[in-house]
């Protein structure tokens, strides 16, 4: 490429960078919600990643089929947290499977910093609880010490 | 500072660094969800969840150096998954870069219709692939070929003769409504 050819393509490279400054800048409650999140950040407990989600995977939605719910699962290091998701006139309804089986506090929180749902988990590690809505939402739970807080990562409800 | 530093800051909890990562990278998730031609509120949705997740692996980025290419394929998958959720033709907003303005849209953008409106009714003619990958390097803070690469799924090889190819066509399309005008 020859110098003045590279030096058009930079002009024209900056006039679209100018238009998408114009046109489709990064909107300010986006920046904002991104400060924000650190706000987030995992002192003491440890993250329940999300392994599967029937919305999305062939196979699970193949065996979610019939009973019409979607299914979750998380994992930390030393729990697996199963969720079944369905959604109801009222909204939305958690049923959800600890693995090991532990009786512990159970919180659902949504990203804007309110708790929606507590409960707890029977000795079987089950647990049931419902929200009014759907929303960005993270599951905290907590088993007797030394056994350290979870939360999920967040998904939507 | 470097991101080793600004990272290591902001597990600790310093706003400030986290900020400026923030700062640094914020066009460059947003262009990745617009490049996959998401609506603003959907493209608002994967960036925000972005976000989150790179707060939730604070502390385990392996390769904070590479944190750029990280959001850039954090949000390519946030991105695919909402599409794949939403299953079916995503609505297209009025501040769509990848559709021809009407005049009205001009106005309301205080683009001089002239040039600017030639210039994004020209942009909006181009294939999918070049719009995306515009769309891109069109990001504020100028993202790198490996970031690019990463937002859109491309080997980083092909992103210097496409841009090329694509800039070569945007100019030889204003070029000729310019001859028409």
């Amino acid at each position: 490429m020859s110098d003045d050819q590279r030096e058009h393509e930079t002009e024209l490279l900056g006039e679209l960078r100018r238009l998408a400054r114009t046109v489709d800048p990064v909107p300010d409650d986006v920046t904002a919600y991104a400060r924000a999140a650190l706000g987030w950040r995992r002192v003491d407990a440890e993250l329940a990643e999300l392994l599967a989600d029937s919305q999305l995977d062939a196979e699970s939605l193949a065996r979610s089929e019939g009973g019409g719910g979607r299914f979750l699962s998380f994992r930390a290091a030393d729990l697996e947290l199963d969720l079944e998701v369905q959604e109801t006139d009222q909204g939305v309804v958690v049923l959800g499977q600890l693995a090991p089986a532990a009786s512990a506090e159970v919180e659902v929180q949504r990203d804007d910093r309110t708790t929606i749902a507590s409960g707890s988990s029977d000795a079987l590690g089950r647990f049931r609880l419902e929200l009014a809505e759907q929303g960005r939402v993270r599951i905290v739970v907590r088993r007797d010490p030394p056994a350290a807080p979870v939360e999920t990562s967040w998904f939507d409800a | 500072m470097t991101l080793t530093e600004l990272l290591s800051r902001a597990s600790a909890g310093d706003q400030a660094a986290w900020n400026a990562i923030v700062d640094r990278f914020s066009g460059l998730v947003w262009a990745t969800a617009r490049a996959h031609r998401l609506p603003r509120d959907d493209a608002a949705d994967v960036a925000q969840t972005t976000w989150l997740r790179l707060v939730e692996h604070l502390g385990r980025i392996r390769e904070p150096e590479r944190l750029g290419a990280w959001l850039a394929t954090t949000a390519r998958h946030e991105s695919l998954r909402l599409i794949r959720r939403a299953g079916r033709e995503q609505p297209t907003d009025e501040s769509d870069l990848f559709e021809a303005p009407d005049d009205e849209t001009l106005d309301r953008h205080l683009l001089d219709l002239d040039r600017d409106g030639r210039l994004w009714r020209a942009f909006a003619g181009l294939s999918d692939r070049c719009k995306s990958l515009l769309r891109m390097l069109m990001a504020e803070d100028e993202p790198s070929y490996e970031e690019v690469g990463a937002a859109l799924g491309m080997p980083v090889g092909a992103i210097g003769p496409t841009r090329m190819r694509c800039l070569d066509r945007l100019r030889a399309t204003t070029e000729i409504a310019e001859l028409g005008a």
